[in-house]
């Protein structure tokens, strides 16, 4: 697999594999599940951090699931505050995104996400993604999306879409209430613009299937 | 405690509710869903698979799935009945010739094991147009009191305009929750 040969330290850590395979509540690492065949939910949310790599290679989406749209709104005020839709370019509006761009050579699998530092004082926020489905049919798909500040878990999404519609076009807008950020957090995030990144892992039948990741700064405005 | 228990109280910990949207295809499905959550309503098109919204309401996680209505569609919705806490029936109240197709779907997701457990709200849509039928008319129509199997309730709304959404979802929600989470 072409992605191990990036990892660095994938034959020290064979040892702490070899030694506590099956303990439900060790932390697992980014090392350990790229040398497993198949990686499950549980797995991921035992990651202790953001990966570095990919987790499954494109080829491994059989379902040909493709994301078509991502969208957030504000509640509150009822803008959008982001919008990006395939395969018409990004449209945007309002002033407190200004630019998304996507990097080769992963891209479709990685966005990159550009606020002002308003983003963080939101209250309310729906964020929406729009997928297609192949010609198969899937039993059981689910979402888990994590978004980290460096090392230090800021949110979890884990959502079972189960059953998906052969040829079918869907939508799934989780609102929320934005986490309560401490004020000197914020501030780092905002100092630190990209290192608050997200996984988002796609499973089916509890195998996982598509990785996407993306980044995020929210110092929009402030240079 | 059986595995079903289990579940059962982990939901309940959770204050989670399942609520699926049913009815013929233009109903108005996403409308109701997307003005309930204060979303616009210009771009609606045919629902070619489902919308999810997930939204916290009166205390409650609620998971609301709107599925498409196409008769193409419907064979696919018996995948959505499981754990379902709620269904909402759509009705489009200025489509008369269409009552009694809507009669026969409704009345076979009434059979459905799987939706034994489910409170019915039924929501008589477009009452904004001219000619619609009103609550009691469709009520009568669709001979909604014979339905002895679920608790059930029929509402007026406009998902246009918005009216009468929410006493309709308060009611939808408050009886859930009296079945759900206050029976031990």
């Amino acid at each position: 697999m072409s992605l191990l040969s990036n990892s660095k330290s994938e034959n020290s850590d064979s040892s702490i594999v070899s030694k506590q395979p099956s303990n439900a509540d060790l932390i697992v690492t980014e090392e350990m599940l790229l040398k497993k065949d198949k990686i499950t939910p549980d797995d991921v949310l035992k990651l202790p951090k953001i990966t570095e790599n990919y987790l499954c290679s494109p080829d491994a989406n059989v379902y040909n699931i493709d994301f078509i749209k991502f969208k957030i709104r504000d509640l509150d005020s009822g803008m959008v505050l982001f919008e990006i839709a395939k395969p018409t370019s990004i449209s945007e509006s309002e002033d407190v995104n200004l630019e998304v761009e996507e990097i080769d050579p992963n891209s479709g699998r990685f966005v990159r996400y550009q606020f002002t530092p308003q983003f963080l004082k939101l209250k309310t926020v729906g964020a929406t993604v729009e997928f297609t489905i192949g010609s198969k049919p899937i039993n059981k798909f689910r979402m888990i999306e994590r978004h980290f500040f460096r090392d230090k878990l800021l949110k979890s999404f884990d959502f079972e879409f189960g059953f998906c519609i052969p040829n079918s076009k869907n939508t799934c807008e989780h609102i929320y209430e934005f986490p309560n950020l401490p004020p000197e957090l914020i501030d780092e995030m905002v100092k630190n613009p990209f290192e608050t990144r997200s996984d988002s892992f796609y499973f089916i039948d509890e195998t996982l299937m598509m990785h996407n990741k993306a980044d995020y700064a929210y110092d929009g405005g402030l240079k | 405690m059986g595995f079903l228990t289990i579940l059962k109280k982990m939901r309940q910990k959770e204050k989670e509710m399942r609520i699926l949207m049913l009815g013929l295809d233009n109903a108005g499905k996403t409308t109701l869903l997307r003005r309930f959550n204060g979303e616009e309503i210009d771009t609606v098109a045919p629902t070619l698979g489902f919308n999810i919204k997930t939204l916290d309401y009166k205390g409650f996680k609620l998971n609301m799935w709107d599925v498409g209505g196409q008769k193409s569609l419907r064979s696919y919705w018996r995948n959505y009945f499981e754990s379902t806490d709620g269904l909402i029936w759509v009705v489009d109240s200025a489509d008369k010739r269409r009552l009694a197709d809507c009669k026969k779907e409704l009345f076979s997701l009434l059979q459905e094991e799987r939706l034994a457990g489910a409170t019915l709200l039924v929501f008589t849509n477009k009452q904004d147009l001219p000619g619609a039928l009103s609550a009691e008319e469709i009520r009568d129509l669709l001979e909604l009191p014979k339905i002895k199997t679920h608790h059930w309730q029929i509402f007026n709304c406009s998902a246009v305009t918005g009216d009468n959404l929410l006493p309709g979802m308060d009611w939808l929600v408050t009886d859930i929750s009296a079945r759900i989470f206050t029976l031990d």
